[in-house]
């Protein structure tokens, strides 16, 4: 053969020699063998995998043209909401990770840049380890990670239990990351990240169910990319391969109309695009959701309604047949949502409070009022700023407001009674305060609202002033707010009178009113305005409380005290553990750090040296609200 | 003077301009400056970039142009090559610098058309220095 084709190749260049021809065969030897060697590459079968749909085209075609929107959103906790799992973005300590959680060991392994997860019922003889299950996806990237395992059914996955907490650096178990009632041990089954994460965590999820528990899904994009929030590229791309159309578009006002823009679209369709996955969803019925998981959802950014699902607003007359539907099969839906006025209390679901929002009403208001998810002119320095918050800048102050209410830029002395410049006069302090609760943490609310004292008696929920004010009564609240804004006195009760709201939501409260304040007395503006003497019995006590996400909270907050930065505190561990730890919280600050002139306000019931007054305090106790709260973020 | 006296001048003057811009951009580095190093500014640091190295090019092709002129016996720098030459030094150049004052995200501004307007008049150039000498006596 090789002569022959020497002979060939000598007819069309006379000076070929055999050396030419190997090099020519070893040419053609190549091109017959890629597929072998290609098929190394071939897409894993124990994930979910990357393949685009429809029109769908992925971020990687969007570089190129859009490189300073691109890098801002490359940078962004968006994109790494789903990860494929590896080296690069698993934390380090996680090779070598042992862990005990509901009677099983769980050991993870480095090999050859995968990492595996075993098992074992705790304490188990050595042979009595599962096989190996490759940890194949990740959630989270900015406070918290969850990593996802094969199962060994197609690309269905199941949750390793421990997740990654990233500014403690430490392992907690995952039933341990959200608010859940104590008895709680397993929050996600086989399967789950198929037929639900994957809804708002990939771009243009497919769970594709096949049968039993197996999945065969398949993503437009891992995390949230372009085409979330800019519907389908392709078309964009093949008709801006024109360069005059490109320049008319640069030159000229009139949008692209092959891709969707929120900016440009109007406020509703605007918040939409960010409410497709930040806001209370449902399915309209359940052929919507079996088309949804098959070929994806039918929404696309620029459309007014969610297409095969419904915003779920408590107080509203829409969808009345699905939402009584829900609250028959699930009737904590609701409640382990919203307040009991219907204000969201959960985060992640912004659109429910925007949409509930005064604000809302004049149609001008939508999340990216406020919000950039791609600026494409911060420096390294800025950008790192903006990726918390992701906020234009300038919009985590007063402006994000006053951009709209210009006339209170003069007024908002008169209108805060609060002195210029103070926390108090902030307007988020009031208006958007941190009511909502999720990742550990209070978070401000988007739903605009005027703090008063009967959404507190009504429905629990810490008013904004006495969260600042956490050691006033709530008739204290009541009095200036009937002083100042002509608010109605509502009925106050002895302990409304004289006990701080503060330490009744503390003591006496449910375990999201207890994370709230626990998470409160940590935050600055509270500090300044309660004093923060008080705090500590406050705190330390808080560390055995019954739910793992109020400990944390009490602990970090703890730590934010002087005497207290470097507190130790595992909020994991059992009851023995957490009494431990609030004794040696109670004796450091009696013993070293409480200071002689320390300052107890008369509604904190601390006695003089800072103990607490037993007989309010076993009263308050033993009031406490134990229903169970499991806030479904 | 000559019309090689008129290239060499001008070829050398270009010289000095574009390897002034090449040493601004490098004081650009120098300083980080984010409006030409951010990632969101990539098409403005590969415009003037390539505003820099096509007029350094084109500077030294119109100094060979002339330098030609005068060793090749029987040639002469006809005035349209000439023309063409120096004005394809000044378009290309100018169009890339010019695309990368405004940018459009990943496209140049609109002083980029002033680029295949230059290419054109340099490939005339190039051509008509090509065949003239081909016509030359040996």
């Amino acid at each position: 053969m090789r002569a022959h084709l020497t002979g060939i190749l000598q007819k069309l260049w006379p000076t070929t020699t055999k050396a030419h021809t190997a090099v020519v065969l070893a040419a053609m030897g190549s091109v017959v063998f890629f597929p072998a060697f290609a098929l190394d590459f071939t897409a894993p079968a124990n994930r979910p995998i990357k393949v685009p749909a429809g029109g769908y085209v992925s971020s990687d075609s969007c570089r190129a043209c859009h490189p300073g929107n691109y890098a801002s959103w490359h940078d962004s906790y968006h994109r790494t909401m789903t990860q494929v799992a590896g080296p690069k973005n698993i934390p380090a300590a996680m090779a070598g990770l042992e862990r005990s959680f509901d009677g099983w060991d769980y050991r993870v392994e480095l090999r050859e840049g995968k990492y595996f997860a075993r098992k074992r019922p705790q304490a188990g003889a050595a042979h009595s380890w599962s096989g190996p299950q490759q940890i194949v996806l990740l959630t989270g990237s900015h406070h918290l990670q969850i990593f996802w395992l094969e199962t060994g059914e197609g690309r269905t996955l199941v949750q390793f239990p421990f997740a990654y907490l990233v500014a403690e650096k430490s392992w907690a178990p995952v039933v341990q990351t959200f608010l859940l009632p104590p008895d709680a041990v397993n929050f996600y089954a086989a399967g789950e990240w198929n037929g639900a994460c994957m809804d708002c965590h990939v771009t243009q999820g497919r769970s594709r169910f096949v049968e039993g528990d197996k999945f065969d899904s398949q993503v437009g994009e891992f995390g949230i990319a372009c085409e979330a929030c800019h519907s389908e590229g392709a078309e964009h791309i093949a008709r801006n391969h024109n360069p005059l159309r490109r320049y008319a578009l640069h030159l000229g006002d009139k949008p692209d109309a092959t891709i969707a823009n929120p900016e440009r679209m109007k406020t509703a369709e605007a918040a939409l695009a960010c409410g497709q996955c930040h806001s209370v969803w449902a399915f309209n019925n359940m052929a919507d959701k079996i088309a949804w998981n098959q070929e994806g959802g039918s929404f696309r950014p620029g459309q007014s309604d969610l297409q095969q699902r419904f915003v779920v607003q408590p107080n509203t007359p829409d969808h009345a047949g699905q939402k009584k539907m829900i609250q028959d099969t699930n009737p904590h839906f609701m409640g382990d949502r919203f307040w009991g006025d219907g204000m969201i209390r959960v985060t992640g679901r912004e659109l429910n409070g925007t949409l509930a929002s005064p604000c809302a009403q004049g149609g001008e208001f939508s999340c990216l009022s406020c919000h950039e998810l791609h600026p494409k002119d911060l420096n390294k320095a800025e950008e790192k700023a903006w990726t918390t918050g992701q906020l234009k800048r300038g919009m985590d102050g007063d402006t994000a407001c006053l951009q709209c209410h210009t006339k209170m830029k003069t007024e908002i002395v008169a209108h805060s009674h609060h002195a210029a410049g103070s926390e108090g006069s902030r307007c988020q302090n009031c208006h958007m305060p941190h009511t909502t609760y999720g990742l550990l943490r209070g978070i401000r609310s988007h739903q605009v609202s005027s703090p008063t004292v009967g959404e507190s008696q009504q429905h629990g929920r810490p008013n904004a002033c006495n969260l600042c004010h956490l050691d006033k009564p709530l008739a204290w609240t009541a009095e200036k707010l009937t002083a100042w804004y002509r608010q109605p006195l509502p009925p106050l009760s002895a302990d409304d009178r004289e006990i701080a709201a503060g330490v009744r939501w503390l003591v006496s409260g449910d375990a999201g009113q207890r994370a709230l304040v626990a998470w409160g007395m940590g935050w600055a503006p509270a500090q300044l305005a309660a004093g923060r003497d008080w705090f500590y019995p406050f705190l330390g006590a808080t560390l055995t409380d019954p739910y793992a996400a109020v400990r944390f909270d009490a602990w970090k907050s703890l730590r934010t005290l002087p005497g207290f930065e470097d507190f130790a505190f595992d909020y994991t561990v059992g009851e023995a553990g957490q009494k431990t730890a609030a004794t040696a919280a109670a004796q450091n600050w009696l013993n070293k750090v409480r200071r002689a002139d320390a300052i107890y306000p008369p509604g904190v019931i601390l006695d003089a040296g800072g103990n607490f007054r037993q007989d309010i305090y076993q009263r308050l106790r033993s009031q406490r609200n134990h229903s169970k709260i499991f806030l479904a973020e | 003077m000559n019309t090689s006296d008129r290239q060499l001048r001008f070829g050398w003057w270009a010289l000095l301009a574009y390897l002034t811009l090449g040493i601004a951009l490098e004081a650009l580095h120098a300083f980080k400056s984010g409006w030409y190093l951010d990632v969101g500014h990539e098409m403005r640091r590969l415009m003037f970039t390539l505003a820099h190295a096509h007029g350094t090019l084109l500077a030294l092709v119109n100094i060979a142009a002339g330098l030609t002129a005068r060793s090749v016996k029987g040639f002469e720098l006809s005035p349209p090559a000439a023309w063409s030459l120096r004005w394809a030094a000044l378009l290309l150049p100018a169009g890339f610098f010019l695309g990368g004052i405004v940018i459009h995200d990943g496209d140049p501004g609109i002083g980029i058309f002033l680029v295949p307007v230059g290419a054109l008049l340099l490939l005339h150039g190039v051509g008509r220095v090509a065949r003239d000498l081909a016509r030359v006596q040996r």
